[in-house]
This record gives structure tokens, sequence and C-alpha cells, in this order.
């Protein structure tokens, strides 16, 4: 069983990315199942995508991942790393893109939440863990590549380059051709290609 | 047949397309609304062949297209949230009385938690009240199969039938085999036969009530004994138990997972798990009780599980009871399940290791759950993390719209009645703009309420386009007829927004891809006799709070429309830019409309500002509504305002209306000009 949680901000993504990851996992013939928050959460709030993958065979009974059992946690937010945290396994992979995405309460309190420090401070806390924390420098990609909009493809592509979840880079890339419209494939394959070449285990 | 990732809801939409459905009518609201929009899309590319699909002013009239359907003998499906059925409840109660010929199925999708909803009422007992059987999925998969079966029973009973999923199953995701089209049954060609059983008199409603009570023993008798629908009701054991679980819905699934996970854990501890009997129920209402006591043969202890309602529970001690049982029956009753909001995994993973540990005796599974679930790989992060309330979008219409009118109420005591929609989230700081929120088309009508007890405060209700067509229009009417003086605030950005931008009377698209004359907002005002209406577009805040300020000064009932699509539905405009040259690091901008555009950045450092800080703008994020260049002081943001929107015009230049060319409306004397005048005298 492998178990995937993608956590960022409403509007960010991680929908298309566990479809993504789900496509690429029927195609090796294990069932699947993803859960989504759809609804108000939507307009700016903390959302997460659950992929649960059989990948021994084994069936998929709860649509949500379970605490302390995700083998990679995607985050796409570093406050919304911090945030799923728990549900990370021993020896989890845990990505999580650096920019802050400022809350409007942030902006409003006197001290304004700093993604940085939150960043710097998982790698702290996780520097003695079984974890493998790899932050993203998503700016960076996204400067890189041209394309914000395929943020959730490059970090996809760099859970996928740490070999924790058993799918390669083309079996990702071939789930893409088969979830996004025609026009956008190979931008968004190319970015993969980019990002998993940058954070490549 | 082709292999689709599909988000339950979509399932339901096969499955009711599979089974032939002839009409589908809902109203959205989360978690049901991608079923229509499944249904309509596939209609739409030629896969759903010979269905109408409609998204219908509110649930009521749904239900109400959808019985008639029915009568005439074709196959219907009528969709809304949990919330939603308590509008089509006057229907539901007398439909069930004077049933159906065509198969009718009611899919009401229940939101534990509640993750975006104003109750957690659940439709499993709204079904016992309303004597109408029900079927819950624990997965899309289940549901697949329910939703077909479902016309099967309405069918075979004459009776509606609902198929209640919860958020988990409507927006989980699985694997399905679909066909390549699906075709609608053909409708028989007798048609609807007349007939007295379908005119509810009271006499009718005797007679149909025994009818009801008598097919409600057979349908639990079906549940229990005919495969068609025991298959929806799994047992399974191990050893010799004495100990029992139940379980429903999504719970199902999180109890067995709960269950492995306990094995493993137990196994891993050189522990045993003690024998149990499970039992999952797919078919709560009405209960199959002969499954229920096969299940509870030679059992002392029974734990459930369920969200929601101890819908369950109650029918297993009621079980107890009649049969003399020696089960001791324990869950959100007896305060071993958690009394509301969602199930997971771990909570009853943990609820579980306390029933072993209490009916089981020697071993402390309590203790190992507790160590396992604290010994993550991971010390939870400590430190502070930012609350994400949801948020009304960067440049999103209702922002203006909600700062505009607290401007021009200045220092007048007012109160604010919110209503159900995108524009709810006008309650958060800083525009905090929603005093009060009960129930759909509720802010029109309370507001009255409010100016009748405290007539020391102006009463404004905000009401969204979508929602005064679903239920807003009889309360402006009893606004008029009871001369109550408020200030209506239309919101009308073009859409049904917090749902997912789903088309309405006012925008005079259909789902069945033909456009109507879309019924205009401030003709229906005036029709219902509102004497003053005021325009503006709320991204020219000016316009805007001068139109507040007509509308608010009028005595007697008044409206103002605020009129500009929602962002969903336009391309961005360019992003401001904030001159760090000028910018004073008042934050102004930030704590007079809080756009999730706007951050402030405490390194910042600008002639102007000092050490104070900045403001910044997230051009990603960015719309370029405006609103905020002109709520700066100090000119400090540069960007394009908008234009006025220049008082009441032909719809055909509405700047949100999807329309094609219109007469102008004609306000026969009663242009806002001349009500300007009646303020004067």
């Amino acid at each position: 069983m492998i178990n995937v949680l993608l956590a960022g901000v409403g509007g960010q993504g991680t929908v298309l990315a566990a479809k993504v990851l789900a496509k690429a996992a029927e195609a090796k013939g294990w069932q699947v199942r993803t859960a989504e928050t759809i609804g108000m959460a939507q307009r700016g709030g903390s959302v997460t995508s659950h992929v649960r993958m059989g990948s021994c065979g084994e069936e998929v009974l709860a649509p949500l991942v379970t605490k302390g059992t995700a083998d990679v946690v995607i985050a796409f937010e570093p406050g919304e790393a911090a945030r799923a945290l728990p549900f990370l396994a021993e020896g989890g992979v845990l990505v999580s893109a650096t920019s802050a995405i400022q809350p409007v309460t942030a902006a409003l309190a006197s001290a304004p939440y700093s993604g940085d420090a939150v960043t710097g401070a998982l790698g702290r806390a996780l520097a003695g863990s079984s974890v493998l924390f790899v932050p993203v420098d998503d700016g960076a990609l996204v400067k890189a590549t041209g394309n914000r909009k395929a943020l959730n493809m490059m970090l996809l592509a760099v859970a996928v380059a740490q070999n924790r979840i058993p799918i390669s880079l083309d079996e990702l890339k071939a789930a893409v051709g088969a979830c996004v419209k025609p026009q956008f494939v190979a931008m968004n394959q190319a970015a993969i290609d980019e990002a998993a070449n940058r954070y490549s285990a | 047949m082709s292999t689709k990732l599909l988000m339950g809801n979509e399932a339901f939409a096969w499955a009711a397309l599979k089974a032939g459905v002839n009409v589908v009518a809902g109203y959205p609201g989360t978690p049901s609304s991608e079923l229509v929009e499944t249904v309509a899309r596939l209609h739409a590319q030629g896969t759903a062949r010979g269905v109408h699909v409609e998204w219908s002013t509110n649930e009521k009239a749904a239900l109400e297209v959808a019985a008639a359907a029915s009568y005439c003998g074709a196959r219907a499906l009528f969709t809304c949230k949990q919330v939603g059925l308590n509008v089509a409840s006057d229907a539901l109660m007398s439909l069930n009385y004077v049933g159906v010929n065509g198969g009718l199925v009611l899919f009401v999708a229940d939101d534990p938690g509640p993750i975006s909803s104003q109750t957690e009422q659940d439709t499993r007992r709204f079904a016992a009240f309303a004597k109408v059987p029900v079927l819950d999925p624990s997965t899309p998969e289940e549901g697949f199969a329910m939703m077909q079966q479902a016309f099967e029973l309405s069918e075979r009973y004459h009776a509606p039938v609902i198929v209640r999923p919860t958020t988990r199953i409507c927006h989980a995701s699985t694997f399905f085999e679909l066909p390549e089209f699906t075709e609608a049954r053909p409708i028989p060609e007798e048609g609807f036969q007349k007939d007295p059983k379908w005119v509810i008199f009271p006499k009718r409603a005797f007679e149909g009530h025994g009818e009801v009570n008598r097919r409600l023993a057979r349908i639990a008798w079906d549940y229990a004994f005919d495969p068609e629908f025991s298959q929806f009701n799994h047992r399974f054991e191990n050893a010799k138990p004495l100990v029992g679980i139940v379980a429903g819905g999504v719970s199902t699934q999180y109890a067995r997972e709960a269950l492995t996970l306990l094995a493993q854990w137990a196994a891993e501890a050189g522990m045993v798990l003690p024998p149990y009997r499970f039992l999952a129920v797919g078919t709560p209402y009405p209960f199959p009780a002969e499954t229920a006591a096969a299940f509870a043969e030679g059992l002392c202890d029974a734990v459930v599980f369920e969200e929601l309602d101890s819908v369950l529970e109650e029918e297993l001690l009621r079980l107890a009871g009649q049969r003399h049982l020696p089960l001791r029956v324990s869950g959100k009753l007896t305060g071993e399940a958690p009394d509301r909001g969602e199930n997971s995994t771990e909570v009853l993973a943990q609820r579980l290791a306390r029933f072993f540990d209490r009916t089981t005796g020697d071993q402390n599974f309590s203790a190992l759950v507790e160590q396992r679930l604290a010994s993550s790989a991971t010390e939870p992060y400590d430190g502070p993390l930012p609350v994400r309330p949801p948020v009304l979008c960067a440049g999103c219409p209702h922002r203006g719209s909600f700062f505009a009118i607290k401007q021009a109420l200045g220092k007048t005591p007012a109160v604010f009645c919110g209503d159900i929609g995108c524009y709810t989230l006008g309650n958060a700081k800083p525009l905090d703009a929603v005093d009060t929120c009960l129930c759909m088309g509720a802010g029109i009508t309370t507001a009255q309420g409010f100016s009748v007890a405290q007539p020391g405060s102006k009463a404004v209700a905000f009401v969204g386009d979508s929602t005064f067509f679903a239920s807003g229009m009889t309360g402006v009417a009893n606004a008029v007829y009871n001369g109550h003086n408020i200030t209506v605030a239309v919101l009308d950005n073009s859409t049904t927004a917090m749902t997912g931008s789903q088309p309405h009377p006012g925008t005079g698209v259909t789902l069945m891809g033909e456009k109507r004359k879309p019924l205009v907002i401030e003709e229906v005002l005036q029709a219902l006799g509102v004497q003053c209406i005021t325009f503006a577009n709320p991204h020219n805040l000016e316009e805007s709070v001068a139109a507040a300020q007509e509308a608010i000064q009028f005595d007697g009932p008044s409206a103002i429309i605020f009129r500009a699509p929602c962002i969903q539905l336009k391309r961005p405009d360019a992003p401001v830019v904030i001159s760090q040259d000028t910018c004073t690091g008042c934050k102004k901008c930030i704590t007079s409309i809080g756009c999730p555009a706007i951050g402030f950045s405490a390194a910042a450092e600008g002639p102007r500002s000092g050490k104070r800080g900045q403001a910044f703008v997230d051009a990603s994020l960015c719309d370029g509504c405006g609103l905020c260049v002109q709520v700066c002081p100090f000119g400090a943001i540069e960007g394009a305002v908008a234009q006025p929107y220049g008082g009441a015009r032909s719809t055909a230049d509405s700047p949100g209306s999807n329309t094609g060319p219109l007469a102008p409306i004609s306000l026969d004397g009663e242009t806002p000009a001349e009500t300007e005048e009646d303020i004067d005298d």
C-alpha cells in the first residue's frame, strides 16, 4: 500500500496532481482511491488530496490517508507542510515548496507569517528523524520552466524522483498524457523532466 | 467499454444514465453538485442520449418536475444536498403517499463535519420521518450499484427512494468500467394515466399512509433477503465471537481499515485481537431487522459506528428490546462513538480498542493504539501557523459591495443579514459584514424582522443572484406587502459561484444547451413593487457608495444591484502595482478590504514608510479589480479603476450578462433618478 497526501491552499492544483498519480497507479494495475477537498475551503482554505494505491495488490478500504501512514507528503506551501506532518510514516518523504502563501489573517496580524522560518524549522526538526525532507525552490523551478501552472506536476515529479513511490518518471509522464488537454501535455512533461533532474534522489 | 477515474458524484451520474434515467433535475449544493453537471456534460458530448437535465430554480421545483415525469412512466432523478431536502420536503411528504410510476430516485448528499454546510442533519433520519426507503453507500462502487437498484426498488413499490451518500463518497474517486454511451429508457406510450390517486385529498392521504406502511414492511424484508438488495448488507466474522461491530456509510470502510491496523499492531506487540462479528448496513431504512437479528445471534455486546445521527444504533436497540436479546448496544448514545462530525480510521481505531478492552477483558488495546498513533515519524510542528479560513477571492466583486455598504452607512447603526453563497464569506475581518446567516433566502426576510423589532437600526440584506431566484423573491414580496423598511443588496455575479459556477434563471443558459431570455433581477424587483432600485459596479467605489446611500436612505423596501461577473467567468485584468516610493506602510489597504492578493512585508523599506514595512501585491493572485487603488489614501497603488455601471440600462449591456440582444428594460417612470426625487420629498 502506498499512501500519498497532497496538501496546499485552495486553487493550487492538488486535484490534478492527485488525478495524474492515480492514473499512473491504475496503469500498473493497482486499485486506487483518491479523495478531495471540494467546497468552501477551495476559497483560499487549507486543502488536501489523498491518494491511496494498492501497490502490492491489497484492497484499498478508506478513501482518506490515516495519520502516521503517508509514504509521501507533497506540500504546495511550507505552512501546509507543517500542518501535514502528523500524516508522515516512519521513513516517509516530505516534499515541500518553499514559497509561502500569506492568508489575509496573516496580513492583518501584527506578526506576518514567514514561510522561510517554517521551512527552516521543518529542516531542523526533521534532521534527526527517519523522514527525508526535500524543500523545493518553487520560485526557481517556475522561473526555469516559465510556467507556474505546471508547479503541481513539478512537485509530483520531485516526489516520484525520490524513489519511494514505485512509479517511474516515464510512467508519470504517460499518465499526464491521459489527464491533461493535448496542447498542454508536452509543456507538463518538460516541466516534470526539469524538476526531476534538479531534485533526483 | 473504457476505464475512467470517476469522482463518486460522476459515478452516480453514470449509474443513473445506465439505468436509463429520462429526467434529471436538481439544485446545486456541496457535496452534491457534480452529479447534474456530469449528466449535462455527457449529454452535451452526445454520450448520454435522450436525457433531459436541468438546474431547477430550487429543490422544491426540481422534485416536482421529477415527480410528474415519473407519473408519466419516465425514470427521474432529483439531486440536492442535505439541507436542500428541507426545501423539497413539502413535495416529498405527500409524494410518498401519492406514489410514483417510473422509478424516482432522490440523490441527497449529507455533509458530516460539516465541511460546507449549515447543519449536520441526517437524511437517513429524514427518510424515516418521511417513511421513504433509503440506501447508504460505503464506497463509490457500492453507490454505483445502489443507484441502479434504487430505480428498481422505486418501480417495484411505486415509491420514491433516497440514495444518501456523504461527502467522502461524493468526492472520493476510483476507476470504473464505462459504456461508450447511454440511452434513456423509452417512456411508455400510454404515459400519464389519469386517476384519483394522484390527487392528495385527506381520504387519499389515509389510504396512501396505509400503502406506505405496508410497503415499508415488505421493503425491510427485501433488504434482508432479496439478493438484489441484501448484497448491500455484509456480515463477516472470525472464530466464535461474543462481540459485534455495526457500521454504515463510509464508517464501514474506516472501521474495516481500523480493524486491519489493530490486527497488525496487535500482532507486532504479541497480542491477539478478540474474535468479532462485523455487520455493514447499506440499507438503513426501513431497517433490515432480520439481517440484524442474524447478526446479533449469540452476541452480548455490539458497538455501532455511523456519522451524523444514531440511526442504526437506535434500530439495533429497538430490535434488542423487541426480541428480548441479551445484547448491550453502544455507540453515540452511550458516548462510545463520537456524537457528531466525521469519523476517521484513527478515531475508530481508538474507539474499537476501548470497546475490546471493555468487552473482552485482559488486554490493553487502548494503550497500544495510543502508543502507535503518538509515535508518528515526527514530532508535530509546534510553531505558529497561519489559520486559513475560506475567503473571498482576490478580485471578487462582493468585496467592493460589502465595503461600499459599510462606507455608505458610516456610523448609522445597521444589521447585516447574510445568506448562503460565496458572500457568506463577507463575515471575515476586515469586512465583517455578515451579522446573521440562517438558510437560503433568509437574509431578505430576517432583515424584515429586524426592521420591525429594532427599527433604530438599518436592516440590510445581502443575497446572490442564484439565491435571489431560488428563494429570495417571496421574501421581497413580503417586504413590499408588509411595508418593511429594508435594503436588499443583490450581489449579481452572473453565476452560482460557491458551488462551481452553475447557470441559473438570470443567466438564461440551460443545461440542455439552449439560451433563454434571462430573467432580469431589476424587472422582478420592480414587478414585485420595489420602488427604489439603484445600480453600481462594485469595483467602482464612488458609484457603489452613492448607489448604496440612495437605497439605504429610501423609506421602505429598496434594492441596490451590485453587478460585476465572478472572477471565474472573466480573464484577469492587469495586476495593480504598489509603489515602494509612495507606500507609507499604513496598512489601510489590508485593514479596509482584506484582499488575499495584498500582503505585508515587515522588512520592506521606502522613503515614506521608514521601518514600518510596506504592503505588497502578489501579482499571480491579483485580478486587477482596482478596488485597492481607490482605498489607498496616499495614491500608492497604481492600476486601472473600473468604469461605473451607470444606472439602469439594457441587460444586453450588463457586464456579467451572458445574454444576446434584448429589449431594453422599461422602468415605466420608476427610474432611479425619479426615486431620488422621492427621497428629496
